[in-house]
């Protein structure tokens, strides 16, 4: 009785020790294998977290089927959901992994007159009907999205003149926001002495450089 | 004497090796969907496809194969960081 005894706890202690029955690297799973390493590769992991995940599983499962022998049927059908699986996976991964491009500039809206009060991103008071005008423009085409594009004179340093810029950009968008346009179809960015479009030898010049427009995307 | 303390030490080794059957294959599987409740990364949805597949195998009466399916799904959820 107490060697019986004996026996049977030592087989619980194996049996609960046992294991290792998922070893994927097995002949039998090669093209298994290749085919989760291939759309892991490709981003799978990340870009189609579902798919990868069930082909993974699946070629464990597959795995385990094999290694207890037995069960022809559920063997092949696991290895084939693992490669099916797979290939979906890396599909997909390229599909939702692709970079989106990027906006492009469709049309340009000069704020021609819009002006700000020197080295500052305050606007001149006669800027607001010009802004007004603008205002309007965006109400009425309400299915486009703007860049507000600031641009200065290259007078000055250049680091200076582009924060500048950015911050008279970034003055201007306020302004079409505080009148009503969704912020969410409106950025800003300050281009500094980048665009320069007329020769600086004048003040004509440098007050055609210094200039805001609305850059519609698409 | 001897034999007694032989068979206690055998069940001392065994029972923390049979640990994890003191919760059921079930009641761990479904503390896994728990946890990674709204959590759609890799990690939590491989979790969840090997705690089914332990639940499947427990079915099956492999209670070795379905332990062992658990703890690769505790391990992952582990990496998933819990539900989102």
């Amino acid at each position: 009785m107490i060697k019986r005894m004996i026996v049977a706890t030592a087989a619980l202690s194996l049996a609960a020790c046992a294991g290792g029955h998922s070893n994927i690297d097995i002949d039998e799973l090669s093209e298994a294998r290749a085919a989760v390493a291939a759309s892991k590769a490709a981003g799978a992991e990340r870009c189609a977290p579902k798919l990868q995940a069930q082909a993974v599983a699946s070629l464990y499962w597959a795995a385990h089927e094999i290694q207890e022998g037995g069960h022809a049927t559920e063997e092949t059908e696991l290895t084939e959901r693992a490669i099916s699986k797979a290939n979906a996976a890396r599909t997909q991964a390229k599909v939702n992994c692709a970079p989106k491009a990027a906006p492009k500039v469709v049309e340009i809206i000069k704020l021609s007159g819009v002006n700000f009060a020197n080295n500052s991103a305050d606007l001149t008071p006669e800027s607001i009907a010009i802004l007004d005008g603008a205002v309007a423009t965006l109400k009425r085409r309400a299915d486009i999205k703007v860049e507000v594009a600031a641009h200065t004179s290259s007078r000055g340093a250049a680091a200076y003149n582009l924060s500048l810029s950015r911050s008279r950009a970034a003055s201007v968008m306020d302004y079409l926001v505080s009148h009503g346009i969704a912020a969410d179809r409106l950025t800003s960015k300050g281009y500094g002495e980048t665009q320069l479009i007329a020769d600086e030898s004048t003040r004509a010049g440098e007050a055609q450089n210094r200039r805001v427009e609305l850059r519609v995307m698409n | 004497m001897r034999i007694t303390l032989l068979l206690f030490t055998l069940f001392a080794f065994s029972m923390p090796a049979s640990a994890g059957m003191f919760s059921t294959i079930d009641e761990r599987a479904n503390q896994i969907s728990t946890q990674l409740e709204g959590n759609n990364s890799y990690h939590a949805h491989l979790a969840r496809e090997l705690a089914n597949i332990a639940v499947e195998e427990k079915g099956q009466h492999d209670v070795t194969a379905a332990l062992e399916f658990i703890r690769m799904a505790e391990s992952h959820a582990d990496q998933a960081g819990g539900a989102e």
